[in-house]
C-alpha cells in the first residue's frame, strides 16, 4: 500500500469515526450503557450475563412496551478510557441508565464525569471506599450494588462471630493477613485494621498482624517469606488477599514450609479453573459473594446458571457473572415499578425495589456510610470441600458445615 | 602467581568477600540465602536466552516473556491431552519452539535486522502485544495452574526446613549457562555465532553464513525460553500477561551484566535475588524490596560504565 | 513559503481551539487523551534526537502528577499553577538524576531510566501519609469542575507547549548540537560542543514537559495512584507513537499519536473483543512496511519523486 494512500486512508478512518460517533439512534428502545473491562474475565462474563438478562427481558415483551438495548463499552482497565466511555454513552448513545463497573481505580476517573451528567447509575464494581468518598452524599442518582471494602470486612466479622458462637472450638482471636502490595490488597488490610479495633471476640480483642507481598499477577509469586512470618506468629486464622494467580502457588508454598494454620482463608476476586482439583485446596476457606453451589439452594440462581450456559456455552466462573445479571434485572424491575424513565420517579422506584438475586440473597437499597443507595452489603464465608465451593455462612444459605481445623499437609 | 598476588586481583577479592557474606547469611538468615539463590536462578535462566539473541543477533526481543508464556501453555495442554508431566514436556517444547522460532524469524524478525535499533524494539513490542492478545482471546485471562505434588517438596536438616523444588531453577540455570558457554566456545557453529556477533561483515567475509547463524541462534533462544516456560508453569499460575514482567527483568539483568556477558547475568541475578529476599526478611520492609532491586540495577550499571570509561 | 506555513499552523490551531463549539463532549474527551500522548511522544522524541532513549517517561509523568495534586491539596495552590509546578518538580528531579546518569549511553541509559521510574513509583507508594499510599489520592473535584471545554483547552495548551519546544529545538543551534551528538559524540566534542551540558539540558526540559503533562492529566481526571499514574503505558505508547509517526521530527510524533489514538478508540467501538490485537498488528505491519514511520516514508517518497522529476 503506498504510504500516501495509507495516510489518506487513516484520515478517512478518522473522519468516518467522527460520523459514526455522531449517529444519533432512534429513541425507541430503552438504552442501558455498560462499562466493563472486556479483556478481563470479570468484565467479559459480566457483559455476557448482562446480555443474557437483556435477551430474556426482550423475549418476554421488553420494558414499558419498548425493547431494551444494551451498549457495552470496554474501559480497558484505564481511568481515562473509562471516563471517555461515560462521555460516549451519555452524550453520543444517549443512554437512559449507566450500569457495569469493576475496577475501583478506573471508577475514580469516571466519578467526576458521572457527576457532571447525574444519569441514573447502577454500579456493580468498585469496592474501595475512596470511591464512596469521591461520590459524596448528595448523589441520589448513584446506586452502588457491590459491597464496600469496610462492609465486606464487617460481614466477615459478623460471620466469624456467628461461626464461633455455633462452634466455640473455632478460635478467632489471632489473625495474620498477607495482602498484595497494590491498592486492592492494601485497602482490604486497612479496612480490616479499622474494623478489628472495635471487634469483641471470646478472647477479648482480636490480634491482627499483616504483611504485604507482590502478587503473581504483577510479576511476584514467591510467598515463602511472608508465609514464614505468618507461621512465626502462630495465628488462629491466616488470610491472604491477592489475585487468582496467587491461589494455588500460595498453597504449594505453604505446604513447602509446613504452614497449616487452623483456618486458611483466601480472598481473591476469583479462583483459577482447576483449583478445586488439587488436594491442597481441601478446607481452604474463602470469602466470596457467590459460589456455583448456590444454585442448589436458590431457584433464581439455578435459572441464571442454566440460562448462562445455554447462551454462552461456558460455565460462569466469577461472581461478576450473576452480578451482571442482577445489575440488569434490578434496573428493569425499577423501571417497571416506576412505569417511567423520568429520573426522580425512577430513583424512588429503584430505592424501593427488592430483587431476589442469583447471587443468593435479596437485593435491597439502604444507605451506607456516605451514599444513600447501597445494595449488597454482605459477603459470604465459603469453604472448598471435595473440589466444590460450599457456603458456610450466612447459615440460611449454607450448603455445608465448616471443616475445622485445616488438615495438615501430610493427611492429603 | 602466589597467594598474595592472587589476593590483589579484584576478582578474587570479590570472590572472597562473597563467600564471607554467604557464610554470614547462612548462619543469620539461611532462608534468604537459599531462596535468594533459587529465585536468582529463575531470573537468570529466563534472561540467558534473551542475552543470547542480543549478543549475537543484536536484537532486543521484547516478546521474550510472551514466548515463555506460550511454552507454559504448551506444556499445560500437553499435560491435559496426553498426561505428560511438564518437566518431561521440556523436550517436546524445545523442538516445538525451535520450529516456532524459525517461523518467527523468517516471517518477521529477518526484515528488521538492518533497521535501526528502535524499529526492532517497536516491532518486538508489537509482536508481544499480538501474542498476548491472541492468548487472551483464546484462553481468556483466567489463570491456570496444574496441581503437582512434587512442587512443594522440602528437606529438613536438624530443625531447619527449606524448600527443595526451586533448586530446579538452579539446575536449569547451570545447564543453560554451561551449555551455552560450551556451545559458543567449543563447537564450530557456536564459534561462528560468536564471530558473527562480534563482526557480522567480517564473519561474512570469511565465509560464515550470517543469515543462517542468526536463524539458528534466534530459534535456539526461542526454543530455550519455550522449554523454560514448561518448567515455569509447574510452580507459577499462567495467564496471558504472565511473561511481561520477566521480559523487563531480563532486559534489566542484561544491561546490568553487559552485552555478551553470560556469566555476568548469573552474578547479577544472584545480587538481585539475594538483596530482594534480604529486604523481605525484615517484617515491615516488604515494600522496599523493589526499591533496593532497582537501585542495585542502577548502581551496577553506573559502576560498570565508570569502569569501562576508566579503562 | 515560510509565511504560508505559519498560516497553516495558525489555521490548524484555530480549528482545534474552536472544536468544542461544534463537536460533542465525547470527541473532546478522546482528543484530551490524544493531546496528552502528543506531549509525551514529542518530549520523548526530543531526547531521542540526542541519541538517548528514555524508558522513564512514566516516572516523570507520575512525579509531575503527584507534585501537582499534592501541592494543590496541601497548600491550596491554584490547579493551573500546580501543573506548572509539577513540571518544575519533574525538571528538578531530572536535573539531579541526570547529573549522575547521563554519562550512560544507549541501552544502559534506557534501562536506568526504567529503573528510576520504578524507584519513583515505589517510593511514592511507600509514603502513605504523604501520598495516600497504594490507593492514591483523590482530588475533591477535577479541574474546572470537569468542564469538558476547559479541560480540552488545558490539554491543547500542554500539547502546544511541547510542539513549540520541539520546533525550538529544531530551528535553533540546539538542533545542530543534538544531531551531531547523535551522529558521533567524539566529533561533536572535538568541535567544541559540551555534550554533557546539552544532554542534561534536554533531559531536564523534556522531563519538565512530561511532568507538566502528568500534572494536567492528574487534574483532568481528578486523582493519582502509583499503579495508574506510573503505568508503563505512558512510556511504551508514546514511544510507539513517535516511531510510527516518524522520529526526529515534530509532526511525526503528532501524526503517530493521532493515528494510534484514533485507531485505538475507533477500533474499540467496532471490535469490542480483540481491538488490542488489531492495534498490535497495526504496529507490526507499519514497522515492517514503513520503517521510517508514516511521515518519514511519505517524506522519502516525496523526495524521490522530486528527484526523478528533476524539479528544484
Amino acid at each position: 500500500m503506498r504510504p500516501k494512500l495509507f495516510v489518506l486512508l487513516m484520515a478517512v478512518v478518522f473522519v468516518a469515526s467522527l460520523s459514526v460517533t455522531y449517529e444519533v439512534k432512534a429513541a425507541e428502545p430503552i438504552k442501558l450503557g455498560a462499562i466493563l473491562p472486556l479483556a478481563d474475565i470479570t468484565g467479559d462474563q459480566a457483559a455476557k450475563a448482562m446480555k443474557v438478562a437483556v435477551d430474556e427481558i426482550n423475549k418476554s415483551g421488553g420494558l414499558l412496551g419498548r425493547k431494551v438495548e444494551l451498549i457495552v463499552v470496554d474501559d480497558e482497565m484505564k481511568p481515562e478510557k473509562g471516563a471517555a466511555a461515560v462521555e460516549k454513552l451519555v452524550t453520543v448513545d444517549k443512554v437512559d441508565v449507566l450500569v457495569g463497573g469493576m475496577s475501583s481505580g478506573v471508577h475514580l476517573g469516571q466519578i467526576p464525569i458521572m457527576k457532571k451528567y447525574e444519569k441514573v447509575t447502577v454500579w456493580i464494581g468498585a469496592a474501595s471506599s475512596r470511591c464512596e468518598q469521591a461520590v459524596g452524599a448528595d448523589a441520589t442518582w448513584y446506586f452502588h450494588l457491590h459491597p464496600w471494602d469496610y462492609q465486606q470486612g464487617a460481614s466477615y466479622l459478623e460471620g466469624w462471630t456467628a461461626i464461633n458462637k455455633k462452634s466455640p472450638q473455632v478460635k478467632i482471636d489471632k489473625w495474620f493477613n498477607a495482602y498484595e502490595e497494590g491498592a486492592f490488597g492494601t485497602a482490604g488490610f486497612k479496612a480490616g485494621q479499622a474494623l478489628y479495633k472495635d471487634w469483641l471476640t471470646p478472647g477479648g480483642k482480636p490480634h491482627l498482624e499483616g504483611e504485604s507481598f507482590k502478587s503473581a499477577a504483577l510479576g511476584g509469586g514467591d510467598y515463602r517469606t511472608v508465609l514464614r512470618h505468618a507461621q512465626e506468629t502462630k495465628p488462629d486464622i491466616f488470610l491472604w488477599t491477592g489475585y487468582d494467580a496467587d491461589a494455588l502457588p500460595i498453597m504449594e508454598q505453604a505446604k513447602e514450609i509446613g504452614f497449616a494454620p487452623p483456618i486458611f482463608i483466601g480472598s481473591p476476586p476469583g479462583w483459577p479453573a482447576t483449583f478445586g482439583k488439587s488436594p491442597l485446596a481441601e478446607a481452604v476457606t474463602l470469602y466470596g459473594m457467590w459460589a456455583p453451589s448456590i444454585k442448589e439452594v436458590s431457584k433464581v440462581s439455578k435459572h441464571f446458571w442454566d440460562a448462562y450456559i445455554k447462551e454462552v456455552k461456558q460455565e460462569p466462573a466469577t461472581y461478576f457473572a450473576p452480578l451482571g445479571y442482577t445489575n440488569i434485572y434490578f434496573v428493569a424491575d425499577g423501571i417497571k415499578k416506576a412505569k417511567t424513565l423520568d429520573k426522580p420517579a425512577l430513583i424512588k422506584a429503584l430505592q424501593e425495589t427488592k430483587y431476589v438475586s442469583p447471587i443468593g440473597e435479596t437485593l435491597t437499597i439502604k444507605p451506607s456510610t456516605i451514599i444513600k443507595n447501597q445494595g449488597f452489603t454482605k459477603q459470604k464465608i465459603l469453604q472448598w470441600q471435595k473440589g466444590q465451593q460450599q457456603v458456610i455462612w450466612p447459615f440460611e444459605f449454607s450448603t455445608s458445615q465448616l471443616s475445622y481445623p485445616f488438615p495438615s499437609w501430610q493427611k492429603r | 602467581m602466589n597467594v598474595f598476588s592472587k589476593l590483589k586481583q579484584s576478582n578474587y577479592q570479590i570472590a572472597i568477600v562473597s563467600v564471607f557474606l554467604a557464610i554470614i547469611l547462612a548462619s543469620w538468615k539461611p532462608h534468604v540465602l537459599i531462596e535468594g539463590i533459587q529465585r536468582a536462578c529463575l531470573y537468570a535462566v529466563i534472561a540467558l536466552p534473551m542475552a543470547l539473541i542480543l549478543g549475537i543477533v543484536g536484537i532486543i526481543n521484547l516478546a521474550h516473556g510472551e514466548y515463555m508464556m506460550l511454552g507454559a501453555y504448551f506444556a499445560y495442554f500437553l499435560n491435559v491431552y496426553t498426561g505428560m508431566d511438564p518437566l518431561l514436556a521440556v523436550f517436546p517444547a524445545l523442538l516445538a519452539f525451535f520450529l516456532i522460532g524459525i517461523v518467527s524469524y523468517k516471517a518477521i524478525i529477518k526484515y528488521v535486522l538492518d533497521a535501526p535499533e528502535l524499529n526492532q524494539l517497536l516491532l518486538t513490542f508489537g509482536l508481544a502485544m499480538v501474542i498476548e492478545q491472541l492468548a487472551n482471546l483464546v484462553w481468556t485471562s483466567r489463570p491456570i495452574k496444574l496441581p503437582l505434588k512434587y512442587v512443594s517438596s522440602s528437606a529438613t536438616i536438624g530443625s531447619f526446613t527449606f524448600g527443595t523444588y526451586e533448586f530446579i531453577y538452579v539446575g536449569g540455570a547451570m545447564i543453560v549457562l554451561i551449555g551455552l558457554q560450551l556451545f559458543l566456545k567449543r563447537t564450530n557453529t557456536g564459534q561462528a555465532a560468536l564471530a558473527v556477533g562480534q563482526n557480522p561483515r567480517g564473519a561474512k567475509l570469511v565465509g560464515i553464513h550470517v543469515d543462517r547463524t542468526y536463524l539458528f541462534i534466534f530459534s535456539l533462544s526461542i526454543a530455550l525460553v519455550g522449554a523454560i516456560g514448561a518448567v515455569f508453569m509447574t510452580r507459577h499460575s499462567i495467564f496471558p500477561l504472565v511473561g511481561a514482567p520477566f521480559t523487563m527483568k531480563s532486559f534489566c539483568l542484561i544491561a546490568m551484566a553487559g552485552i555478551g556477558n553470560l556469566m555476568g547475568i548469573l552474578w547479577c541475578s544472584l545480587i538481585l535475588g539475594l538483596a530482594e529476599n534480604f529486604v523481605l526478611s525484615f517484617r515491615g520492609y516488604a515494600g522496599w524490596a523493589d526499591i533496593l532491586f532497582f537501585a542495585l540495577i542502577v548502581l551496577v550499571i553506573m559502576v560498570r560504565s565508570h569502569q569501562r570509561q576508566v579503562k | 513559503m515560510r509565511i504560508s506555513r505559519y498560516f497553516l499552523y495558525i489555521a490548524i490551531l484555530i480549528i482545534l481551539l474552536t472544536l468544542p463549539f461544534y463537536t460533542g463532549v465525547y470527541f473532546l474527551n478522546v482528543m484530551d487523551i490524544i493531546l496528552i500522548y502528543i506531549a509525551l511522544a514529542l518530549s520523548w522524541d526530543m531526547l531521542l534526537r540526542s541519541g538517548q532513549i528514555s524508558f522513564g517517561v512514566a516516572g516523570l509523568f507520575g512525579v509531575g502528577g503527584y507534585a501537582a495534586v499534592l501541592l494543590n491539596l496541601n497548600t491550596g495552590m491554584n490547579p493551573l499553577i500546580s501543573i506548572v509546578m509539577g513540571g518544575l518538580a519533574a525538571g528538578i528531579l531530572a536535573w539531579l538524576v541526570g547529573m549522575a546518569v547521563l554519562q550512560l549511553r544507549g541501552m544502559y541509559f534506557a534501562i536506568v531510566t526504567l529503573a528510576l521510574a520504578e524507584i519513583f513509583r515505589v517510593i511514592i507508594r511507600n509514603l502513605p501519609d504523604l501520598t495516600g499510599g497504594p490507593e492514591g489520592t483523590v482530588l475533591p473535584s477535577a479541574i474546572f469542575a470537569g468542564n469538558s471545554t476547559k479541560t480540552y483547552w488545558l490539554a491543547i495548551a500542554v500539547a502546544v507547549v511541547s510542539v513549540i519546544a520541539s520546533e525550538l529545538f529544531r530551528r535553533t543551534r540546539i538542533h545542530f548540537a543534538l544531531t551531531s551528538i547523535r551522529n558521533d559524540e567524539i566529533v561533536a566534542k572535538s568541535s567544541g560542543i559540551d555534550v554533557f551540558k546539552y544532554l542534561v539540558f534536554i533531559f531536564v526540559i523534556t522531563s519538565a514537559i512530561q511532568g507538566m503533562t502528568g500534572g494536567a492529566y492528574a487534574h483532568i481526571y481528578g486523582f493519582v495512584s502509583p499503579e495508574g499514574s506510573f503505568s508503563v503505558d505512558f512510556t511504551l505508547l508514546p514511544i510507539a507513537m513517535a516511531l510510527l509517526g516518524g522520529m526526529h521530527s515534530t509532526w511525526g510524533p503528532v501524526v503517530g499519536a493521532v493515528v494510534l489514538g484514533v485507531v485505538s478508540e475507533f477500533l474499540k467501538l467496532q471490535i469490542p473483543y480483540g481491538h488490542l490485537l488489531v492495534y498490535g498488528l497495526i504496529i507490526v505491519i507499519t514497522i515492517l512496511f514503513f520503517p521510517q514511520g508514516i511521515l518519514g516514508t511519505v517524506g522519502q517518497r516525496l523526495k524521490n519523486r522530486q528527484r526523478l522529476r528533476g524539479s528544484p
